[in-house]
């Protein structure tokens, strides 16, 4: 018999849960009030840390005023709707936003040829070798190739977050359908279904879940890959926007950016944790 | 002729000289209750997928009525050990599904005849619910929800709801507790009786082989390199009284070295296979 307090049974209650996994965000926040504080004590320009209102100031006029760059100017009698829409903030998280979601209807080919090559050894056989020699190729290595093939528009960013994710999508899908029992597939056949039904509406519905957490948890390979796009060759977009300002050390402006494409991607991961759930509920998760 | 007929069949996973079976000769004629007992990885459940056309012989035929059968199709519906349903479809769904894959494919579901026939498919599906002895608000359950007693009623409701000819049944009951794998043996009989499927059931429980099939086919090897072949074929009266059953059981048991008592036997269900197969068949009373 083992005495001692097991840590691993130890489970924290409701309001201790809530405090401790706050704990680290109001620590954070602290230590940065204090470092932008001593910091302006020091030199009262400084442009490293700035202080919280100073934030809050530069990220009003971001949200509600246009770009310098911009040509649109907003009348004096505008309300606070399009201010907001005719503002640097929302124009930049659009731009970046329309090649993202691009992006992600460019992953659906993806997982319908991961499911085909799992299912149907022929064309399992035919794409398997080359999408795993796709897969170890560095995306942004492809960068200038790309630039250079499709010019420096749209078409060349949202072809690199392509080239960098659909391969991982296609293996995730491709492992996520063979996976599924043999006597599942085998059992369809003796009810009577074709293999198009073998496919869709036996395998695909019970790996949709697992492809959906796998597309959720490459949302920052595909932001990684967006910004890279935009910092290198655009002229709108958040990652544009932060390029631009380092150039100005606008830290202002930059994090308050930072911090604002963590919430929208944590909005969408949760949006699709929300529609997994909706959409798959006899799905649990290991 | 047979029904399912294997002509001299041969199985072997990589080298030949290692063969699962070997040189098979059997028939199983319409309408039979056929229990094909071995010990673990005597091949009973390869016989069983032969039948089901999922696995090919290297050597002799499968035939069923007379033609060679190669691929899974509806003549045969199918039971696992695990994963006998579909998860992600309720118990009204999983037992739906033969049904609407029969008769619609992915773009003809699309038609209003669908949805009217939805609605027939539904009922049917019901009435099965109910065969079975589950509660009309389970037909909304997912598998998981469900005991595994109830999963594997569904699945029989799932295989037998496209009316097939064969029922075969991979150790169907084989991770269920004693009560409920008799209950299920209970619902198996009446199906069967009911529907006059040919039914193939493979098990290791020799007690219940006896007391399930008209007929038991015993698989067995010679020596540990030699595929398994056709030990013992016995027709079984099916009215036999359950201390008989027990009695044949415990001499065939009795045979393999593990001398229990018959009462033992009743609530067994763990791995009874006789295993010194032609001291068994001397042990046997006769007319078996």
């Amino acid at each position: 018999m083992s005495g001692g307090f097991q840590l691993v049974h130890a489970k924290p209650n409701r309001t201790a849960a809530i405090l401790l996994s706050w704990f680290l965000f109001v620590l954070g926040i602290g230590l940065y009030v204090h470092a932008a504080q001593k910091r302006h004590q020091e030199n009262a320009e400084d442009r490293v840390v700035p202080t919280i209102p100073h934030m809050l100031h530069s990220t009003y006029d971001a949200a509600f005023k246009p770009a310098e760059d911009d040509e649109q100017t907003i009348g004096e009698n505008a309300n606070i709707p399009q201010r907001f829409l005719a503002g640097m903030l929302w124009k930049d998280t659009k731009a970046s936003a329309r090649r993202f979601f691009y992006s992600l209807l460019l992953l659906i080919p993806a997982v319908f040829l991961g499911l085909h090559m799992g299912l149907f050894p022929y064309v399992g056989v035919f794409f398997s070798r080359f999408v795993l020699f796709f897969d170890k190729i560095i995306a942004l290595s492809l960068l200038p190739i790309l630039f250079i093939a499709f010019g420096i528009d749209e078409l060349s960013k949202i072809m690199l977050i392509v080239i960098g994710v659909t391969p991982t999508i296609i293996l995730d899908t491709f492992n996520l359908t063979r996976s599924v029992p043999q006597e599942q597939v085998v059992k369809a056949f003796t009810l009577g279904a074709r293999d198009f039904d073998v496919a869709y509406r036996v395998i695909l519905r019970q790996i949709a879940p697992r492809v959906l957490n796998s597309i959720r948890l490459n949302l920052k390979a595909v932001m990684l890959f967006l910004f890279a796009g935009e910092m290198i060759a655009s002229t709108d977009g958040l990652a544009y926007r932060i390029a631009l300002l380092r150039r100005h050390m606008g830290m202002d402006v930059i994090i308050p950016y930072v911090l604002w494409v963590a919430l929208l991607l944590f909005l969408v991961d949760m949006t699709m944790r929300l529609i997994n759930r909706k959409l798959h509920p006899w799905f649990r998760e290991a | 002729m047979a029904l399912i007929q294997f002509e001299n069949v041969s199985v072997a996973y990589g080298a030949p000289s290692h063969p699962v079976l070997s040189n098979i000769d059997l028939s199983i004629e319409e309408g039979e209750f056929v229990c094909l007992l071995g010990q673990t990885g005597c091949g009973k459940s390869t016989l069983l997928r032969l039948v089901l056309g999922s696995e090919q012989p290297c050597a002799g035929r499968v035939l069923i009525d007379g033609v060679p059968h190669n691929q899974p199709d509806p003549t045969c519906g199918y039971v696992p050990q695990k994963y006998s349903l579909f998860p992600d479809k309720t118990v009204m769904g999983n037992i739906t599904f033969g049904p609407e894959v029969s008769e619609f494919n992915l773009f003809t579901r699309l038609t209003p005849r669908y949805f009217r026939r939805r609605r027939e498919f539904r009922q049917k599906a019901m009435q099965y619910i109910r065969r079975i002895g589950l509660q009309d608000a389970d037909a909304h359950k997912y598998p998981d929800q469900l005991s595994g007693g109830m999963q594997q009623r569904v699945a029989i409701a799932q295989a037998l709801v496209n009316r097939p000819r064969i029922l075969l049944l991979d150790e169907a009951f084989s991770a269920l507790d004693p009560g409920t794998r008799r209950d299920m043996q209970v619902l198996i009989r009446q199906l069967w009786r009911g529907t006059g499927v040919t039914l193939v059931f493979v098990t290791h429980n020799t007690h219940e082989a006896l007391q399930l099939g008209t007929r038991v086919i015993v698989l067995a090897r010679e020596t540990p390199n030699h595929g398994s072949h056709v030990a013992l074929d016995l027709a079984v009266p099916s009215s036999r009284p359950a201390d008989e059953v027990s009695r044949i059981v415990a001499r065939l048991d009795g045979a393999a070295g593990s001398a229990r008592e018959p009462e033992e036997f009743t609530s067994a269900v763990g791995d009874s296979t006789p295993r010194d197969l032609a001291a068994a068949r001397n042990l046997l009373p006769n007319g078996i």
